[in-house]
């Protein structure tokens, strides 16, 4: 549906994207994570043709956006990271006149203005002036002005941005439901979003995609299975040392005082690679009487996946690298773990059921 | 086209401009006509409006300044310019909404002349139509150049400020042109200047110093070839060049009620110039 080839924008002296190169199927939700200046807005800017690429070339289901940019633009609903809503129409006003710029035939207006206003649940804001809309709702708005026309494709950026949990959540949902009609492209810096949406996850940095695949493998990539656990035990540490002596299957590789007074945070790992360690761990603690308060793998969360591809180990998202356990300086030993974002990391590691395709990062260098 | 337009004129009326605009224009031209016609029991009501074409200088900011830099300013421009529309489509619209909103101020200024016909013995028809052509032409050449000036920037202000200034060169041209030299020598260096000047551009779009090189060759190949067969082609340039942007010059020609098809098309011309600079210039910032 999108092939985007060896994209590349220069301004002035700075590549900010540099060699792109990727292809999207029919249907699919492609996620493009990466940090600030990364190259996401400028690699939609070009996609929907709002600027154009220094070179490279994008078609959208086989047109080119430059040569063929009428047709190929009709295709594409884009919600850029301003909605670009008029302030001093309502928005009835605004969606007809969207549908107006993109050719929307009369007969079929009033029906899909009135389910696409459901779905983005905008329907009591008909007869608002946007410019005293809120922020989410204007982004709603936004994202409405995107589908108005049912394009074929529907490139969103950052459309989570600047909204409450709530509404994040019901953003979420909108976009999912799109999936089954469109093919989607969204950017994010927020792993969750993109794990909890997407079939496939870009992650961008300094404009090259470091990596290209679905959340579930790209954390399965790195991770360690049930042979490195993360646990924290009420007791003495001498007490939980001692014990863990008798397990000689058991290694500790690192240990921290947790934030709960008078538990030990501990990474334990299996001697040998092939160790499901966690009924050891169990075992060994449960003789000592020592309670296990929490235990996890250390299998590395998106976040730590986008750490280590990035190589931007210690100045990732609030939080990161103060409180972490560090074992190693090879990037993919990284095993930082905030004691205090557990709730969050739970969500992540609980991903949507993805349809079984594998697509391969195209070549990236 | 249509849905731009559309939207242009219904913000007119919501964002006071429109009202600003006809109310300017009409109070102008009812002081005027009423000093220079009722005052005086004279109809020649042309000269009303060959003494407001000086007023378009700020008249016409109000109806273009917002056009573009509004748009650029609250990033509306991304849902334009990445909808089906052609820029082409766009800059038209917008350039006929800003056109319609003037020609209603036209067609009720108007009634002026037609009131002044019941009590005047004689009117001098033919030069009340030749001048409201040219002042028509005028107040639209003027819009085109705003248009222009709008597109530059995402500032309302600096764009009623630029335009209130290019205007004003605009208005001076004549002034100006007749101060620039004539001699061979300053005409060749301007010609020689105007040559650079378009390699630079196409060597500032393209990156590329042989196809300048060349494009520079064929322009000085085009300057030297007018010249052997004309020797007289560059005579006065500069003046000519200068007066071509002379808008109002041109306008004294209709108040003797003279339909001159050179003028016409030359006002056409100069309007059409300014579109297309218009929806260059947005096409060469997003495909760059
Ligand atoms: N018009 C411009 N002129 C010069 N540099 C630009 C321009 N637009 C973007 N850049 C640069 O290009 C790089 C990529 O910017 P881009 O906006 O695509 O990043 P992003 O991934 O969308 O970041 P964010 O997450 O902050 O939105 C940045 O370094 C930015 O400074
Ligand atoms: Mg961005």
């Amino acid at each position: 549906m999108i092939e985007v080839r060896n994209l590349t924008k220069v301004y002035g002296q700075h590549r900010a994207i540099d060699q792109i190169n990727f292809t999207v199927d029919e249907g699919e939700i492609v996620g493009f994570l990466g940090p600030n200046g990364a190259g996401k807005t400028t690699t939609m800017n070009i996609m929907t043709g709002f600027i154009a690429a220094t070179s490279g070339d994008v078609s959208i289901g086989g047109l080119d956006i430059i040569a063929d940019a009428q047709k190929a633009k009709a295709q594409i609903g884009y919600m850029p990271d301003t909605p670009p809503v008029y302030g001093d129409m309502r928005v009835d006003e605004y969606l007809n006149f969207v549908a107006d710029i993109k050719g929307v035939k009369r007969s079929l207006r009033k029906d899909m203005l009135a389910t696409i206003k459901k779905q983005v649940r905008i329907e009591d804001m008909s007869r608002r002036l946007i410019k005293n809309l809120s922020r989410g709702y204007r982004q709603r708005v936004g994202l409405a002005q995107a589908m108005v026309g049912y394009p074929k494709v529907i490139i969103m950026d950052e459309p989570t941005i600047g909204l409450d949990p709530k509404q994040i959540i019901e953003m979420r949902e909108v976009v999912k439901g799109l999936g089954s009609k469109h093919t989607v492209i969204l950017s994010s810096h927020i792993l969750q979003e993109v794990s909890a949406v997407c079939d496939r996850v870009m992650i961008i940095n300094k404009g090259k995609i470091v990596a290209s695949d679905t959340p579930e493998r790209l954390s399965a990539n790195l991770n360690r299975g049930n042979n490195r656990m993360q646990v924290r035990v009420k007791g003495e540490k001498s007490k939980i040392l001692k014990a863990l002596q008798e397990y000689p299957l058991i290694r500790n590789v690192d240990t921290q005082t947790s934030p709960e007074t008078g538990t030990i945070d501990l990474i334990l790992s299996g001697e040998k690679d092939d160790i499901d360690v966690r009924e050891v761990i169990f075992k060994c603690m449960a003789k000592n009487n020592l309670p296990i308060l929490l235990m996890k793998s250390t299998e590395l969360t998106l976040e730590e996946i986008f750490l280590t591809l990035t190589g931007d180990v210690r100045s990732g998202p609030a939080g990161y690298g103060q409180a972490g356990i560090i074992s190693g300086d090879i990037p993919v030993e990284i095993n930082e773990e905030p004691a205090n974002e557990f709730e969050e990391v739970e969500e992540i590691e609980a991903p949507e059921a993805t349809p079984e395709e594998e697509t391969p990062v195209g070549g990236d260098e | 086209m249509i849905p731009i337009y559309k939207k242009e004129m219904r913000t007119y009326f919501t964002q006071m401009m429109g009202y600003l605009f006809l109310a300017f224009i009409l109070i102008l031209i009812g002081l005027f006509f009423s000093l220079m016609n009722l005052r005086v029991r004279d109809a020649n009501f042309q000269d009303v409006l060959g003494s407001t074409t000086l007023f378009f200088l700020f008249l016409v900011p109000i109806l273009t300044m917002r056009l573009f830099a509004e748009e650029a300013r609250h990033k509306t421009d991304q849902l334009l310019y990445t909808s089906p529309l052609s820029v082409t489509q766009i800059v038209l619209g917008k350039f006929f909404a800003a056109f319609t909103l003037f020609m209603v101020a036209a067609v009720i200024t108007m009634l002026f002349p037609f009131m002044l016909s019941f009590y005047a013995e004689s009117m001098p028809v033919s030069r009340i139509v030749g001048t409201y052509v040219g002042w028509i032409f005028v107040g639209v050449s003027c819009i085109a150049v705003g248009v222009f000036i709008s597109v530059l920037t995402d500032n309302q202000i600096v764009a009623a400020a630029g335009t209130f200034a290019a205007l004003f060169v605009m208005f001076l041209m004549d002034a100006f042109a007749i101060s620039m030299p004539t001699s061979a020598f300053a005409s060749i260096m301007f010609v020689a200047l105007v040559v650079v000047a378009i390699a630079g551009i196409w060597f500032n779009s393209t990156r590329n110093i042989l196809s300048s090189v060349i494009v520079a060759l064929i322009g000085v190949a085009v300057v030297v070839g007018l010249y052997l067969i004309n020797n007289q082609i560059y005579d006065g340039i500069i003046v000519r060049v200068l007066n071509w942007f002379s808008v109002y010059a041109r306008f004294n020609r209709f108040a003797v009620g003279v339909l001159n098809i050179s003028d016409i098309v030359y006002y056409v011309s100069f309007i059409v110039l300014f579109l297309y600079l218009s929806i260059n210039v947005i096409e060469k910032r997003r495909w760059r």
